[in-house]
């Protein structure tokens, strides 16, 4: 298995229990283990009945296995302050405000929470070499998803904008005819360097989720929840990520032979109709099922937790990165 | 006044003169056309960093926000020429003094 890995799908799958409960497998079986949670409700404190935050702290009771919390929100505004604070030592008073202005609706479009979250991503895996595996649980939204699939598309962007930039600069250079002072200068122009910061950071994350990352989906055995999971496979597929297997979760149990009631004869009804549905995807999908996870009882916790990841087929040991 | 220095004198005013024409017929509008290019060329990158001040929303003027700090003089100019511009035609057309 790689060092990073994914779990992902439509929002009350149990993304986390399944993630939570594939971290703790790992940091069983001895390796260093960080699960990262971006789902805004977080339900890892919930899982492992603790709070966490946006630094990684140990978990009560599993050794080697560390939690924490993104928050895209905070992260928007710490970046938000950032700018402001170089406007205030790099503007004019005068334009401050105009500026400003534009500053402020760049961090209320609707990718500004997506792209913050970006960020921490790769801060994240960048940040983790003290860990041998690194799990994310995914927020429910679409938006994030598609985001790990996006670094391509953002390192062009950026290579364009960075081309649009030095082609003005060179032709100001080239218009300061006879000595005259040029109006903006290649050397030392911050814009540049900002670009190629930036264009580097993606082009990073970009490597970093092809070449270590590992993508599980999430499924519930319902309609629904089935074409959700096609499409996401399919995104990621586009992207040249690795999807690696789907997780089956909730499946119903099974009553004992001799139940008749009307409670068991539902029951089995509802067996029948995922039997189909998990036929379906195994049939349909060229990805195999690493797990069938049967509906508890109670919220995932404590030994149930064991349980459920020992009934996940997904291997623990790292994989040399090639 | 000898000749010398008449001629002298005269050779100053042709010299000032040609100057003159030179830099207004060659190099002025070599230079700003240039200058003017490159002004397009800014503005083009700058609407591609932030449509939103055109009401265009874009997923990323999360990221270009950062250049911001940086793009004061450019900011104000972009902002000036693009909502002045009449149209593509008279901002080509400035170059030809009529």
């Amino acid at each position: 298995m790689r060092k990073f890995v994914f779990f992902g799908g439509k929002g009350g799958v149990g993304k986390t229990t399944v993630s939570s409960a594939y971290a703790y497998k790992c940091a069983n079986a001895g390796l260093r283990t960080l699960v990262v949670s971006t789902d805004p409700a977080h339900s890892t404190s919930d899982v492992f009945d603790q709070q966490f935050d946006d630094t990684p702290k140990p978990v009560d009771g599993v050794s080697g296995l560390d939690a924490m919390e993104l928050d895209p929100e905070e992260e928007v505004s710490r970046h938000l302050q950032g700018i402001k604070r170089s406007l205030s030592t790099q503007v004019s008073p005068a334009m401050v405000n105009e500026i400003d202005r534009q500053v402020e609706m760049a961090h209320q479009t609707p990718g500004a929470y997506e792209a913050a979250l970006f960020d921490r991503f790769v801060d994240v895996m960048r940040e983790s070499d003290e860990y041998d595996r690194v799990v994310f649980d995914t927020s429910p939204t679409g938006g994030t998803l598609r985001l790990l699939s996006l670094p391509e598309f953002l390192e062009g962007w950026a290579e364009r904008l960075l081309a649009k930039r030095k082609q003005s600069v060179r032709l100001f250079e080239r218009a300061a005819i006879g000595g005259r002072e040029p109006r903006r200068m290649r050397e030392g122009d911050p814009v540049i360097a900002q670009l190629e910061e930036r264009r580097d950071r993606f082009a990073l994350a970009g490597e970093l989720l092809r070449e270590e990352a590992a993508f599980f989906l999430v499924v519930n055995p319902d309609e629904l929840s089935i074409r959700e999971t096609e499409r996401a496979i399919g995104s990621l597929d586009d992207a040249t990520l690795d999807v690696r297997g789907l997780v089956v979760n909730k499946l119903t149990p099974e009553p004992d032979d001799d139940e008749n009631g009307r409670g068991a004869r539902f029951l089995r009804d509802r067996v029948r109709t995922e039997r189909e549905r998990l036929k379906t995807l195994r049939e349909e999908f060229d990805k195999p099922v690493v797990a069938e996870i049967v509906t508890r009882v109670a919220e995932v916790k404590g030994d149930l937790l064991t349980e459920v990841a020992a009934e996940m087929d997904v291997e623990v040991h790292r994989e040399p990165v090639k | 006044m000898t000749l010398a220095e008449r001629i002298a004198a005269f050779r100053d005013i042709a010299e000032e003169w040609l100057r003159g024409l030179y830099h207004g017929m060659i190099s002025h509008p070599a230079y700003e056309k240039i200058e003017n290019e490159a002004e397009d060329v800014e503005d083009a990158f700058m609407l591609a960093c932030f449509p939103d001040a055109f009401g265009i929303p874009s997923p990323v003027s999360y990221y270009t926000a950062e250049l911001l700090p940086y793009l004061e003089d450019e900011f104000e100019a972009w902002e000036r020429r693009m909502w002045d511009r009449g149209s593509l035609l008279e901002r080509k057309g400035q170059q030809y003094h009529f």
